[in-house]
């Protein structure tokens, strides 16, 4: 380490003072500096000397000096160029998220409603189906070399009322078409009867409210006969009030 | 005590930041700092340019500063001293190379401005020790260029600045002996 002596007898610290030792000679004051307190001591003095001769020597810069600092400052501060391309990349982010979500919600709600039409669509055929299926049935029921239709015409308790009658003897089916006799009142229903050696036998009640009503076989029947009896039917047909008959 | 104080919280906050800390430093040294620019360069328009390089500089390189080496003022005075240097420095060279004149012939005896004519406590020193502090602190020569140019040793230059600055701060405690009677009569 440089000693003290040398430091003060050279004249080292009023050069270092205004920083004109080489790097070396720097390095060497400043450890002896930090190691020698009265060195450091005085150090100190000397700046503060040199600080005081400063402050006498001071001559006010005009104002103007102390503005373009001021200004100088902010410009090279505030660089706006990067804070603007990082702006417009975070806005066009922005705007591209806005308008990606935007898509999306679209495109979740088309979704929605394509699923809502597809179950739609799904529960019509699916009806359409069934319906087809029975209409389809009812069709090979009645539509079929082994079975017998026939036209009930209405009397003057019905008068232009027609029933028709569809009878497989093969299958021992009877299927009836009640639509074009006249509406009953509602304490009233039609029943319909078969006859066998004189004996009227039940085969159901004939709402008028269905298309195709399935009504019980009777064998060896000789004729159809269709009653009005009280709501619910009855076990013997009330003959006066008989609609209309046919011989099979 | 109190100064050494302030202006660490200038520059801790300068450090963090806080440009106002700069303007409080500006405040308080920008006027020894431009006696010092404007007495090396000797033009009122380029010390003014110089001086704001020389708080841009402080600003941009505060970070560097180390308290434990030495006083702010200190730190500061080299940098005004280096930024006028150089600037004249690439003058003279620009300068040369139009009329051939030779590097490093700067006259002392040259006529200087009023505005840098030194002032205080200096102009009680002896005549060589005033020359002797005005050459390296306010003319910008180093010690090797500065004896030459007073024609003595380097040894007997260095001693005259060294007696300068110790008469220097006799002249301050007899300045401060003397407020301090005043203060004291004053009270």
């Amino acid at each position: 380490m440089m000693d003290k002596k040398r430091i003060l007898d050279e004249g080292l610290l009023e050069l270092y003072l205004t920083g004109e030792l080489s790097e070396e000679l720097t390095n060497a004051v400043e450890e002896a500096l930090e190691n020698d307190k009265s060195l450091k001591e005085h150090f100190d003095v000397l700046e503060s000397d040199f600080e005081r001769m400063g402050m006498e020597q001071a001559i006010a810069p005009p104002h103007s000096v102390k503005l373009r600092l001021k200004n100088a400052l902010g410009q090279t501060k505030t660089n706006w160029l990067p804070l603007g391309i990082a702006a417009s990349f975070a806005l066009i982010f922005g705007l591209s998220s806005f308008w990606l979500y935007e898509k999306w919600q679209d495109a979740e709600q088309n979704l929605n409603t394509l699923q809502s039409q597809t179950s739609e669509l799904e529960r019509k055929v699916n009806n359409l189906e069934s319906e087809f299926r029975l209409t389809s049935n009812r069709l090979e029921s009645i539509n079929n070399p082994d079975v017998t239709p026939l036209v009930l015409y209405g009397n003057s308790k019905a008068p232009n009322g027609k029933v028709i009658a569809y009878i497989n003897h093969k299958s021992q089916l009877v299927l009836v078409n009640p639509k074009g006799l006249p509406r009953l009142p509602k304490d009233k229903t039609y029943q319909m009867w078969s006859d066998v050696n004189g004996e009227m036998i039940n085969m159901g009640i004939v709402p008028t409210d269905k298309e195709l009503v399935t009504l019980k076989y009777i064998e060896n029947a000789e004729s159809l006969n269709l009653t009005i009896e009280p709501v619910g039917g009855s076990e013997h047909p009330t003959v006066e009030e008989l609609v209309s008959n046919i011989i099979i | 005590m109190k100064k050494r104080f302030d202006d660490n919280e200038a520059i801790t906050r300068l450090i963090s930041g806080d440009n106002n800390a700069l303007f409080q430093l500006y405040d308080k040294y920008s006027g020894a700092l431009y006696g010092v620019i404007l007495r090396i360069c000797r033009d009122q328009t380029k010390a003014e340019d110089l001086l704001q390089e020389t708080f841009i500089k402080i600003w941009r390189s505060i970070d560097s500063y180390d308290a434990s080496k030495g006083r702010f003022y200190t730190w500061a005075y080299r940098i005004a001293r280096n930024t006028t240097l150089n600037s004249m420095r690439s003058k003279e060279k620009l300068i040369q190379t139009d009329d051939f004149r030779v590097y490093d012939s700067k006259e002392v005896n040259e006529e200087a401005p009023d505005y840098t004519e030194l002032k205080g406590s200096i102009k009680t020193l002896e005549p060589h020790h005033q020359e002797a502090i005005t050459l390296v602190y306010y003319r910008g020569y180093t010690h090797k260029q500065a004896h030459k140019v007073m024609g003595v040793p380097l040894g007997t230059f260095k001693s005259y600045v060294r007696q300068a600055l110790k008469q220097l701060r006799e002249t301050y405690t007899k300045k401060l002996v003397y407020i301090w009677i005043f203060l004291e009569l004053m009270a």
